[in-house]
């Protein structure tokens, strides 16, 4: 029945909304909603054609009926898909605050479209990504947006962590090599498995990128 | 209520036995035959964002009704006597995952005064006892599994947010006591 598959989305919203990730995009699902809609709006101006835009309601209360039916799946086809999307931008925006792996997720697989050729790796690099191009496009832009709004502040970090620290120094595991950090008693090089004494604040971010471990 | 909540989505999802009133031409597959004539007299459960705007001229009094709506099963006075009997024997979610909205929304459509009481009596006797679930997780397991299964969408809330909020106040007192020290 008409309304059948965008429930199925909404199904997938409820369970996306308690998963810690962000399941696939359902694009066939998607598409076929959106293919519903394309055919009821093609049977309500079959129904209408007949009447030669003289159409009244009173005097054919069971057409009239049938055209609000289709109105109606339409319409809750179209809340469905606007619920499912907005759910997982929620999650989007919420990854982009917490400075989670998303972009690095959306990097990942754009090298695999750029490595799969033109034609035919767009559609498989984002089969890799849970993201649909569009929402990779969102999240980059939102992510620009945060950027600059922080930017206003230079000296409170808005996306910092909101615990208050117990220790000015924390001892850290470094678990990729980032490179060199500069800190206020000079540089650091962080490579692979070494260990740190250092100022919480200096390498908040890295932790939460998720390059150092912290060590109680 | 919003317009993106899931769970008024869900909640518009759950059926209603309907019957037409009138023939319409083309509406066949609502029973599941494509291309036929829905015909006067024909019962179909309908979800409840379609019966509801179709059951609206029921309600202002146009001289033919489309559908007249009736209840949905689990809100039939069967389980309405099982609800007086006893509110926390009954499993809800079995019945409609979203039951409280599901009632709610049906009592906008149809007049039933007694179905009221039972469901605010219902969830206050629920509530109760879910508040002592979440409060005692050794209960939970020993007796409180089945009826914590039965519980519905918004009793399930209920119940991690009432779970959460004693483990934060736990932490917080065992927070401060160390502090102390």
């Amino acid at each position: 029945m008409y309304g059948d598959l965008g429930l199925k989305l909404v199904q997938h919203a409820k369970r996306t909304q308690s998963l810690p990730q962000l399941p696939p995009y359902q694009s066939d699902i998607v598409r076929s909603v959106t293919r519903e809609v394309r055919d009821l709006d093609r049977d309500v101006t079959e129904i209408l054609e007949p009447f030669n835009g003289h159409f009244d309601p009173a005097e054919e209360p069971a057409t009239a009926c049938s055209l609000l039916v289709h109105h109606l799946c339409m319409r809750r086809n179209k809340r469905c898909l606007l619920a499912y999307h907005r759910v997982r931008v929620e999650a989007i925006e919420e990854m982009c605050w917490s400075g989670s792996d998303l972009l690095e997720q959306v990097q990942a697989s754009q090298n695999k479209v750029a490595e799969g050729g033109a034609g035919i790796g767009s559609a498989e690099g984002s089969g890799a990504s849970s993201l649909s191009p569009e929402e990779e496009e969102y999240a980059r832009q939102y992510g620009d947006l945060l950027a600059a709004y922080k930017g206003q502040w230079t000296d409170i970090d808005l996306t910092g962590s909101l615990e208050p620290p117990r220790d000015l120094f924390i001892d850290v595991r470094v678990l990729k090599d980032a490179g060199e950090i500069q800190t206020e008693y000079g540089a650091i090089t962080l490579t692979k498995n070494s260990q740190f004494f250092v100022r919480q604040g200096d390498v908040e971010r890295l932790i939460a990128q998720g390059f150092l471990q912290k060590l109680n | 209520m919003s317009y993106y909540d899931i769970d008024a989505i869900l909640t518009d999802a759950q059926k209603v036995p309907c019957t037409f009133e009138i023939t319409i031409p083309g509406l066949g597959y609502l029973e599941g035959n494509s291309n036929i004539d829905i015909k006067q007299g024909t019962r179909v459960e309908l979800p409840l964002w379609l019966a509801e705007m179709l059951g609206v001229s029921q309600r202002l009094g146009t001289e033919q009704n489309v559908i007249s709506l009736d209840l949905p099963p689990a809100l039939a006075p069967r389980v309405q006597n099982a609800l007086k009997a006893n509110p926390c024997t009954v499993d809800l979610r079995s019945l409609a995952s979203h039951y409280y909205s599901l009632g709610e929304r049906i009592l906008g459509l149809l007049e039933e005064d007694e179905l009221v009481d039972i469901l605010s009596e219902t969830f206050k006797k629920r509530a109760a006892e879910i508040a002592d679930h979440a409060h005692n997780p050794q209960g939970v397991i020993s007796s409180g599994g089945e009826f914590l299964k039965g519980l519905d969408e918004n009793e399930r809330q209920l119940f991690k947010t009432a779970h959460e909020s004693a483990k934060a106040i736990r932490a917080f007192l065992s927070d401060r006591s160390s502090g102390k020290k």
